[in-house]
Formats: C-alpha cells, structure tokens, sequence
C-alpha cells in the first residue's frame, strides 16, 4: 500500500472498490487490526488501531473475504461463540444472537452444522457473526463473492437495510453492487486513492461520449458516408454487413444526439431501420479507463475531512 | 479471564466433538497396556533389580507413543486456523493474542492428560488384582505421573509453536516430531561418537527428557527438572505468541 488518506463519517455506506490485487483487502486487514502498516495510522471511532486496538476492535465488525467459519461447528453455537469472545455476557448473547439469526434469517439452520451450508447461508453467518454485538462500523471483504445472482441481490438489499443502523465499508470489485448500495466509492488501485466521490458524481465526470447503435437496411456505403456527414458525428463504424442488413457504431460529441437526424435521413433515403439506440457508457466503463491508465498518471491528494466530528473511520496509511 | 475461559472451552469442546481425542486415548491406552502386561511377563521370566514403574517408564516403546501424541496434538492448534482463514475472525475480536494462545495450550494439555491418565491406574488396577503388595511405591508413582505431566507442559508448548508457524499440519507436526525425538534421545547421545564424560556428553545428556525421568521414576523428587520444564514452557509459550504477534510487526 502506498500512501492512502480517507475518512468515512457515521452512517456512510463506502464501497471500497479496486481491481484484485490493488490492496483492498490489506487496507481492510489493518483497520481491524490484523496487520500494521509501516507508516502512519487510523482511527476508528477516535481510538488509535495500535495503541487501543481491543477497543477498536470491539467496535468494528468485520466479515474477512471468503468468510471462514469453523466448520465443525453448529450455527447457532458458532455464532454465540462469536458474541461471547467480543465480551457479550450470558443473557446479551441469547437475545443478540437470534436477533442476528432474525436479520440474516438464518433461523431455519441455526441447529444446522457449517461445513453443510450453502455458500449463501455461510455467507449470512459471516454477516450475522459481524453485526452480532452490534458494532459501530461494518467492515465487509466482498460480502458478495462467490454468490448466485438472486443470493447477490438478497445480500445486497441486506446490506442496504443494516446501512440504517450501521457506518459500513465494502469492498469490492463488483461495480453495480457499489451503484447500488453506496453513498460514496473510493477507487483504488496499486496501492493508490484513484477517485472518491459517490456513484453518480463518478458516473457524470467519467463518462466517455456514448456511441449510436444503428441497423439499417440500404446501401451501406452511401449511407455511412451520409451519416459521417452529420453534425456532431465523429465516427462511423461498419460493424457487420454480411447480410442485407448492416450495422454501424456512431461516435458522436459528447451531449449531443443524433438520433432524430438519423431518423430523418432514413426517411429521405428510404432506409429500413431495425434498431437506432444510445449505449451510454456505465461505471464500469469509466472504473476501467480510471483503473488502466499508469500509475499516477491520476493521482486524487488526501481527501478533505468530512463535515461530520465522530468519525467513525478515518485512515491514514 | 472470562475470555479466556471462552476460548479454553471452545478449544476444549473442539478436541471432544472430534474423533481425534477418543482414537488417541483408545490406542493409546491400548498400546501401553499392551506394554504393561509384558513387562510385567517379562519380570515374572527374569528377576529384575528395578521397579515395574521403572522398566515401564524407561522403555523406549512407551516412548514410542508420545513421539506420535504429541505432534497429533498439537499440530492443528494454529495450523488449521491459518489454512481455514478462521485466524482472522479469531484475531480481530477483542481478544488478547496471550489469551488465545494460553486457551490453546492448556486445553491441549487438559486432553494429555486425559489420554495418559489410564497408563497410571495401570499400577493400582494391577495390584487390586493380583494382591501384589510391592507392585509400586507411591512415591516412585507420584514422582514418574510428575515427570509425565511436566514433559506434557514441555512438549505441548514446542507443539502450540510449531504450529503457530505454519499453515501446513504435516509440517507442524513433523518439527514437534523430530523436537521430541530429539530431546529423548539426548540421552543416548553418548552412543553417537561423542566421548562419554566429556563436557559436551554431560551437558547434553543433562537436557534429556530421558534423564529426568530416571531419576523421577526412583521417586527422586528434584527441583531442577521442575526448574527446567516450567521455565523452558513459558520461553516456548512466549515465542509463540511472538510469531503471531508478529505479522503486525512494524519495520
């Protein structure tokens, strides 16, 4: 990790986003104190991660990536296990751990062994043993890894919900789910802070201009050049022509659209038009032009403090 | 304290939920027993001007068995936690490192001793049965079940580092193995080339677990071995929580 300076304020939810490899899970692992870092520090929830770090982890729940559990373990024993060690007493673990099991409904398996879960259901267990002494901050390596779709959207709309109750941080590589559940991403990269600012922001400043999907029936020469001649176009592109039917990519300047002009060309022409359409380009698009140019070719400088004085997080590594 | 006792029970419960402890303990009881009735055939055929306690203690055989229950032991303790991940969960609650390791190590000698509890009701069992009144001398009894349980502290603690080593049980194993091998065997360290009497010989010899168990299985009761195991534990034990804490040493 290079230097990294980010701060996340009480009831953020911060999607922690970056390539594999590019130290998301290392800048987690020090935030719970599990490894250190050769230069600087972080506090979370105003206690140092070196000189107070059982209070700080007494604080912060965290689901480490792939969710290892013991196995031979029952749910329901695992996860009181869990609430014991993080200094629960006899009669808070009872009331703790079913309403854990309640939140990540897992009541049904609670009597069940974890080495015979689902990968879903594991993935709960990992999330109700994070929340089950009610931390302040939701530390979540890759809360959806290795999930099926329908189990992605669950744990999503999970995460969305405990998002009202606690300060998370999630990483990912997974742009939607950053889209989705997040008030604000942090792109990172090699060990560097790319981008901080929320989904839409990103979205709006690193959008590439879009591009016009046509397929058209006609003369396919003619026809691009007419299109090329349009204003505000800049490229057209034949992408197949081997049947009647021909399909172009049309560049345009950014804001601008074509498409009427097209409609009314075709008219003129007496072109037959299957699709006309605009293809805007998404976060991804943006994450991977942002994440692909050489190192500190864009480098974001420390991040301003945020409004909010009870920080929960804030790193300095 | 109270987390701790957590971790002790868990660790505990880990060993008995398992098949391991109860294979160990039946194999193990079984082996020795078979060891028991033959020394004792053996002094029946041949007069020997040692104690029954003394022959058992001073076989190698017996021997044999705790090269193997140690490893078996000790190796998953933190071995297995760093190949499953579970490392991570256990470190970042609001545990101390000493704790874990503490929990850890005295269940694993809580579990040998239950496993090697049976080979000292051997001696009563057989007097009840044969009316044998010099079967053993309570002393020479005290004094081996005190060299067994010190040794346990010993090795147990050179297991829990090994494990802590590594990520991989057979390697973790393998250098608790060859540790308590060898430690046995500087006894016999004369027998290899090394002048007896000589300085080397003598200081060698003096750290072999063979050696104080001579002297233990006489009913000697000296302060030294005591002195040696203890400390050695607390030095091994130390280590250990030095190699875990050391993943967040700072440059």
């Amino acid at each position: 990790m290079d230097a990294i300076s980010f701060e996340v304020a009480k009831g953020e939810i911060v999607g922690f986003l970056g390539p594999n490899g590019a130290g998301k899970s290392t800048t987690l692992r020090m935030l719970t104190c599990f490894l250190s870092a050769s230069e600087g520090t972080a506090k979370v929830a105003g206690f140092d991660i070196y000189d107070d770090s059982i209070e700080v982890r007494r604080r912060v729940g965290y689901m480490p990536e792939n969710v290892p559990l013991y196995p031979d373990m029952r749910v329901v024993e695992y996860l009181r296990f869990r609430a014991r060690i993080k200094g629960l007493g006899f009669r808070e673990t009872k009331r703790a751990v079913s309403e854990a099991m309640d939140i990540c409904s897992l009541s049904e398996v609670d009597k069940k062994m974890i080495s015979t879960l689902s990968k879903g259901y594991k993935q709960r267990v990992g999330l109700a043993d994070a929340l089950v002494n009610k931390p302040d901050l939701l530390i979540l390596d890759e809360p959806t890894n290795g999930l099926d779709p329908n189990q992605i959207r669950q744990s999503r709309e999970l995460i969305k919900r405990l998002g009202e109750r606690h300060t998370i941080l999630i990483s990912t590589h997974i742009l939607s789910e950053v889209e989705m559940t997040c008030g604000r991403v942090i792109i990172i990269d090699r060990g560097e802070i790319k981008a901080s600012d929320t989904p839409q922001n990103l979205i709006r400043r690193l959008r590439k201009p879009g591009a016009i999907m046509l397929e058209m029936s006609g003369d396919a020469e003619k026809a691009k050049l007419k299109i090329g001649g349009l204003v505000g176009v800049k490229e057209v592109r034949q992408i197949d022509g081997r049947t009647d039917w021909a399909t172009f990519s049309i560049a345009t300047d950014p804001h601008v659209d074509v498409r009427e002009d097209i409609f009314d060309l075709a008219q003129k022409e007496k072109w037959k038009i299957r699709e006309l359409a605009s293809r805007t380009a998404s976060l991804e698009d943006a994450f991977v032009d942002l994440v692909q140019k050489a190192p500190s070719s864009q480098k974001a400088g420390p991040q301003e403090a945020e409004k909010d004085e009870s920080n929960p997080v804030e790193s300095d590594t | 304290m109270r987390t701790f006792l957590i971790l002790f029970l868990k660790e505990l419960r880990s060993f008995f939920l398992s098949p391991l402890a109860y294979v160990l303990l039946a194999l193990f009881t079984f082996l020795n027993g078979w060891l028991f009735a033959s020394m004792v055939n053996a002094m029946r055929l041949r007069v020997s001007a040692r104690s029954l306690i003394y022959n058992l203690f001073e076989s190698g055989w017996f021997w044999m068995g705790f090269f193997i229950l140690f490893p078996l032991i000790t190796m998953r303790l933190f071995a297995e936690e760093k190949k499953m991940g579970t490392i991570e969960g256990l470190l970042t609650a609001p545990v101390r490192t000493s704790e874990v390791v503490l929990a850890k190590y005295l269940a694993t000698v809580v579990v040998y001793v239950i496993i090697v509890l049976p080979v000292f009701l051997f001696f009563p069992i057989f007097q009840m049965v044969t009316g044998e009144e010099a079967a053993f001398q309570s002393g020479a009894l005290w004094g081996s079940a005190l060299g067994i349980l010190l040794i346990g502290f010993f090795n147990v603690a050179m297991g829990t580092l090994a494990s802590a080593l590594t990520s991989n049980q057979l390697i973790a194993a393998m250098l608790t193995f060859v540790f308590v091998m060898l430690h046995y065997f500087l006894g016999f360290i004369h027998n290899f080339g090394i002048v007896p009497g000589s300085v080397w010989s003598d200081s060698l010899t003096y750290f072999s677990t063979k050696e104080h168990m001579q002297s233990l299985t006489e009913g000697l009761i000296d302060s030294r071995p005591i002195v040696y195991y203890l400390s050695s534990s607390v030095v091994l034990l130390s280590l250990t929580h030095h190699v875990l804490e050391s993943r967040k040493w700072r440059v």
